[in-house]
């Protein structure tokens, strides 16, 4: 039987990528005769990224009110479990992420060998992207405190290009962090046994726009997450 | 403990009854939560009705002067307070959470049908 299989998209205010990035699916769909299905969630926008979606009939869900990325990718697990997706994929609406990547992280959970798959930035030598060293030093401390934490070795701690299979849509559609969800629920399903794999996926350049993390808020971000990630870890999982 | 501190703790302690009183008669704060804060105003009373018995705790407890010890009891109880009502904020959060996307949800689906309907 054909595995159903859900982008999540989250969005805010991405009026100037969402429509390449939807338009990317649905090329690479007709292209490889895949049948990805994908929902935006349009996390209260402020500008015309809700308009575009309207317009170009683009499968979306408006949330009321921002919540935020915890809160919006949520949404997009709560659809997939409502619409009984086998696989979910989370997939930037800003062009960061790989269309033609979506094959190699949804592989490993086809054949159930995993229960959740990371595209990683740093796991094989895919990958053109370029990162300052401040902020590899930043994901090398996250790195180091979910290896504590939880004993997983994960890489790249703030991908935000995981898939995962039906269980753990389940589980994230009743219960998903708001604050820091990448690292937070990586150590969360470690601790609950689950399978998973870090693979290595190419990541471009934002298109347009800013990216959510500024550096003004990086130290008082690192000391958070860090401190969420050694709390979760203390947490206690049947 | 001289007469008018006891004269303005008493003060305090009614004014702060009679807001709980109006609240509660306005329906404004539910039983539950006023039956704190009329504990507290128990409290203040009982400082300023026998403050002997009060000072007798202070100097147990090692504060060299009542008045010391009446405010550190406040301080403490509104710390208290306080980590009670960051609970309750991130409860309520968590709720607003889940009512705005389950509405989002919601509102998303009933479009779809309604767009099916006049194709």
């Amino acid at each position: 039987m054909k595995k159903k299989i859900l982008l999540i998209i989250p969005a805010y205010n991405e009026e100037d990528n969402i429509l390449k990035t939807y338009q990317d699916i649905i090329d690479y769909n007709k292209k490889n005769k895949t049948n990805y299905d994908c929902i935006v969630i349009n996390d209260g926008s402020k500008d015309d990224t809700g308009k575009i979606l309207d317009k170009y009939k683009i499968p979306h869900i408006d949330l009321i009110h921002n919540l935020g990325i915890g809160g919006a990718v949520q949404t997009g697990y709560k659809y997939a479990h409502l619409h009984n997706y086998d696989i979910a994929v989370q997939y930037d609406g800003d062009g960061q992420h790989d269309i033609n990547y979506v094959k190699t992280i949804i592989e490993p959970l086809l054949d159930g060998k995993q229960d959740f798959v990371i595209g990683s930035r740093f796991v094989g030598n895919i990958n053109t992207f370029q990162t300052t060293k401040l902020r590899k030093v930043g994901i090398r401390i996250l790195s180091f405190f979910i290896k504590i934490s939880c004993g997983f070795r994960l890489r790249d701690t703030t991908s935000g290009f995981r898939a995962c299979n039906k269980k753990i849509i389940e589980e994230f559609a009743y219960e998903y962090p708001v604050e820091y969800p990448e690292p937070i629920t990586t150590v969360e399903l470690v601790k609950k046994n689950y399978k998973i794999l870090e693979v290595g996926v190419n990541m471009k350049e934002r298109l347009a726009g800013k990216s959510s993390i500024h550096t003004w808020k990086d130290v008082y971000y690192m000391i958070n997450v860090c401190l969420s990630i050694l709390i979760v870890g203390m947490r206690r999982y049947k | 403990m001289s007469k008018s501190l006891i004269l303005t703790i008493l003060i305090f302690a009614i004014v702060l009854f009679l807001s709980i009183f109006y609240l509660l008669r306005k329906g404004r704060i539910p039983v539950k939560y006023a039956l704190v804060w009329l504990f507290c105003v128990l409290l203040i009373l009982l400082v300023s009705i026998i403050p002997n018995l009060m000072v007798h705790l202070a100097n147990l407890l090692g504060f060299e002067l009542l008045s010391n010890m009446v405010l550190s009891l406040f301080i403490a109880i509104l710390l208290f307070l306080t980590l009670v009502l960051t609970v309750m904020i991130a409860g309520q959060k968590k709720k607003t959470t889940l009512l705005i996307q389950e509405i989002s949800i919601l509102k998303a689906e009933v479009d779809e049908v309604k767009h099916e309907k006049t194709k």
